[in-house]
């Protein structure tokens, strides 16, 4: 029987990819993602999860970001 | 960021509390241990109006959301503001065009009476703060000056809330002074009212030494006085030069398009005359001995009455301490930010104690040589290592006539014979020592304590705990005390507390200035971004947070980039420092590269070995060192400095590190950059957000990093380490086996963390102590085993 998976290809350094693998595999958005996983710099990844996956990285650059405007922090 | 607020109340309850552990202190030794208790401690000596704060003026104001706030309100524009150089704003900053005609006025004006926040290139950001309305005060200025020539600068109306706060700030300072005239103690004041004040408080009265009966003030004037002269360099049309030349500038800016307005050129002139002439005038001044004794409760006593005594020095009257010989030599020549610095130290003729603040690398040593021959008395010079003490004798030889008879070292490897010498130079470490000493050190304590000291100059003065501090103060006896550093900041705020122990900030340079005018290096910041290698980055992700710190230390494209940097300046003839926090990282860099290292446990001869070669032989041109080298270590010759892992986000760090390399370079005018600052981060992990927090400091003196994402030509240079898969493998095994302690930063003497000896204590459970927890066992601390049998020591690896 023919499975049809809807996926979103990502493109991204390698060290972003092993983020990404990091959440997948410690399932931190909930279930795994990954679909294929295709190359050093490239993933395939299901397409409902782009959102979370993207606040999720947004709130990694968050974190290693110093707000510089903020001079009392 | 404020001064931490104390109800009057809790003060005082605070007071009572540290009394009594003051004597405990005595007792207790523990030096290094910073606890929380210290607290209690650490808020006396510091008066009520110094925990006021203008910061918090203007909470109801609007502000919109980039967080520009409302002011119009408050402020009048006024019509002639486009002559006019500054904006006053209601909680305190103080915002300076400086590209304006009367720039050079306003600067030191607000250099005076304000902190510098923030200077770039256009507009500097001063605030007002307690503390520096004292040091204004301190320096001469009157309440009303201050409050007259800021309305005038300012291009509008000044609001209400800051004149108050500045005349609160300003009123009850300075008034009195303490002065040591002919080897007795007098309050002096040129306020009868302020004096009798404070002979109406009972705890003063007992302090004050009546020696006939009925006696009433001692009337007196304090003496025209020629202005210092320092040393014997001014030639007599120097001296005049610098009074003229503020008013020439103007003259020239006035000739201009820009118009100066009148009245802020005259009232300069007034103010800058008045703070080089003074007292020429012959102030009426009145004042009441006191006994030496009580000199402690009297000082105490009218900080909480909040009329903080300014402790004046006047070294000429002093017959009773011996002249010592030195001068300047003819060849020692001041800048002229460096005289500038000395005159608000001599400004009447006298020895003010304060802190003044120099970029590294801008002849600190030569200001402090200077202010002890100026003053001429015993001098005692405190550094915070063995090396800055042999730096500092060369200094003295180096600028003034003292010879190796007059100076005399006192550290645990030198320690020369102090009876009949001059002056003494030694470390906070050696001073502050509590356990049991030779006992020939145990004499030249013994003399220290008895000398009283006419300058006692304080080398890198940010760096002691305020606690370590006290103790040097109840050890020795000095006059005056110079504290000299570069950045007078720290992480926990305790900054402030100096103010008041040693005394005002006296001067504060600008650091884009003296680098335009060519007295520091010109220097380029770059921040180089190392990809995290995926290996690396995934370890990274899983692990916990102390073999984090490791994992992007040791990043292979860190090391690579490193090993790139330091290729490419060895060829251009550079001279190279790499620093690294981290010991593990600092020594495989370093033997993988081959390359010398210096760390805590290298020796002073090695360490200086090292260090000699680095300047003379060209064959030495990159070395490593670990924190030790963070202050003093004075290598001129190095120009580029490669940063591999720092301590967290610590500002004072990157500055002084910054100040390895800003001694001015010889030479090399034609670039633009004389001087190299390149700080190795690894991408998408906390060290990113580090490196933004250690920039603040340099950015607000006017700095500009530049961020490199790729190093050109890295990618096709072969003879770079850690190329290969397998090599990276290798290392990831390396980091992964180092052991906890390894992960740490290097602990100096005197950190909360440092425990002398060869004994460490390990956080973990048990099962990391067996090994349990990760691959291998490693152990450490072989060479401390000492003693073992002959037979036994070839099984061992």
């Amino acid at each position: 029987m023919v499975n049809v998976m809807k996926g979103v290809l990502v493109e991204c350094d390698p060290a972003m990819k092993q983020f990404l693998l990091h959440l997948d595999e410690k399932l931190a958005l909930g279930r795994k993602f990954i679909i294929q996983d295709l190359d050093e710099s490239h993933l395939f990844i299901s397409t409902d999860i782009v959102e979370v996956l993207q606040a999720r990285v947004d709130d990694l650059m968050d974190r290693i970001s110093f707000p510089l405007h903020d001079k009392d922090a | 960021m404020g001064p931490p607020k104390k109800s009057k109340k809790d003060r005082s309850g605070g007071d009572k509390s540290s009394k009594k552990r003051r004597a405990e202190d005595e007792a207790f030794t523990q030096l290094v241990e910073d606890n929380d208790s210290l607290d209690a401690t650490e808020s006396d000596g510091i008066p009520g109006a110094a925990s006021k704060n203008a910061e918090t003026n203007d909470e109801q104001v609007n502000t919109d959301e980039y967080g520009a706030k409302d002011y119009r309100g408050q402020m009048q524009l006024r019509p002639d503001h486009g002559n006019r150089p500054l904006w006053v704003a209601p909680n305190g900053h103080v915002f300076l065009e400086s590209f304006s005609p009367v720039y050079k006025h306003a600067h030191d004006f607000l250099i005076a009476i304000s902190e510098p926040v923030c200077r770039p290139e256009h507009i500097h950001e001063y605030k007002l703060t307690a503390y520096s309305l004292y040091a204004a005060v301190s320096v001469g200025l009157q309440t009303h000056d201050i409050v007259e020539y800021l309305k005038r600068l300012s291009k509008t109306s000044i609001p209400e809330g800051i004149l108050e706060f500045i005349r609160l700030c300003t009123l009850s300072y300075g008034k009195v002074k303490l002065v040591l005239k002919h080897n007795k103690y007098f309050i002096e004041s040129p306020h009868p009212e302020v004096l009798q004040k404070l002979l109406k408080d009972p705890v003063i009265q007992k302090c004050r030494l009546i020696r006939s009966e009925g006696e009433g003030f001692i009337q007196g004037t304090v003496d025209s006085k020629a202005i210092t002269q320092f040393g014997t360099k001014l030639p007599p049309g120097a001296d005049d030069k610098a009074t003229e030349d503020p008013a020439g500038a103007a003259a020239a800016a006035a000739d201009g398009a820009a118009v100066v307005p009148d009245d802020i050129t005259d009232f300069y002139e007034k103010i800058d005359k008045e703070e080089e002439d003074e007292d020429e005038a012959n102030l009426k001044t009145v004042s009441f001995e006191v006994s030496q004794e009580k000199i402690e409760v009297i000082q105490k006593r009218c900080i909480e009455i909040e009329h903080p005594l300014l402790a004046e020095y006047d070294f000429r009257n002093d017959t009773n301490n011996p002249d010592i010989n030195i001068d300047l030599k003819p060849a020692a020549v001041l800048r002229p930010y460096q005289e500038k610095s000395l005159r608000k130290m001599f400004g009447n003729g006298r020895a003010r104690s304060g802190v003044i603040v120099l970029p590294c690398g801008a002849g600190k040593s030569l200001v402090g040589v200077t202010a002890c021959c100026t003053v001429r008395k015993r001098a005692l010079v405190l550094c915070n290592s063995g090396v800055s003490v042999e730096q500092w004798k060369q200094q003295f030889k180096m600028w003034s006539t003292a010879d190796d008879s007059m100076i005399c070292r006192f550290t645990s490897e030198a320690k020369d014979k102090p009876m009949g010498c001059g002056i003494l130079v030694t470390t906070y470490s050696m001073i502050t020592h509590t356990q049991k000493r030779s006992w020939e050190a145990e004499q030249t304590m013994r003399w220290l304590q008895e000398q009283e000291w006419g300058i006692m100059v304080l080398d890198e003065v940010h760096t002691i705990p305020a606690k370590m501090f006290r103790r040097v103060l109840t050890i020795v006896q000095s006059h005056c005390k110079l504290g000299l550093t570069a950045t007078l900041l720290r992480e926990d705020d305790k900054i402030a507390d100096l103010n008041f122990l040693i005394g005002p900030k006296l001067y504060e340079a600008n650091w884009l200035e003296l680098q335009k005018k060519g007295y520091i290096a010109r220097v380029q910041c770059a921040e180089v971004w190392c990809p995290m290698s995926p290996e690396f980055y995934r370890e990274y992700l899983t692990t916990k947070t102390s073999k984090k710190m490791l994992l992007y230390v040791m990043n292979p494209s860190k090391f690579r980039s490193c090993q790139f940097l330091i290729k490419y300046h060895e060829q251009r003839g550079d001279k190279t420092i790499v620093f690294s926090d981290n010991v593990f990282a600092l020594k495989h860099y370093a033997i993988k590269m081959n390359k010398p290292f210096i760390y805590g446990p290298t020796s002073q001869n090695e360490r200086i070995q090292i260090l000699q070669n680095f300047k003379f032989n060209s064959k030495v041109n990159t070395i490593f060192v670990s924190k030790v080298a963070d202050t003093s270590f004075d290598l001129p010759e190095a120009n580029v400095l490669v940063q591999i892992s720092s301590h967290g986000g610590s500002r004072r760090q990157e500055a002084q590190r910054l100040g390895r390399i800003l001694r001015a370079k010889k030479g090399a005018i034609a670039e633009e950059y004389n001087a190299f600052f390149y700080t190795l981060v690894s991408q998408d992990t906390m060290e990113m957000s580090y490196s933004r927090k250690r920039q603040r400091f340099l950015v607000n003196q006017g700095y500009s990093y530049k961020v490199i994402t790729h190093l050109k030509g890295m990618d096709t240079d072969t003879n770079l380490m850690y190329g290969l898969q397998e090599e990276q493998a290798q290392l990831l095994q390396l980091v992964l086996s180092a052991s906890d302690l390894d992960c740490e930063d290097e602990k100096l003497p005197g950190e909360p963390g440092y425990r002398p000896g060869g004994t460490t204590k390990r956080a973990g459970g048990l099962s990391s102590m067996s090994g349990g927890d990760d691959a291998i066992y490693y152990e450490h601390r072989r060479k401390n085993v000492g003693s073992v049998h002959p037979l036994f020591k070839k099984f061992r690896g």
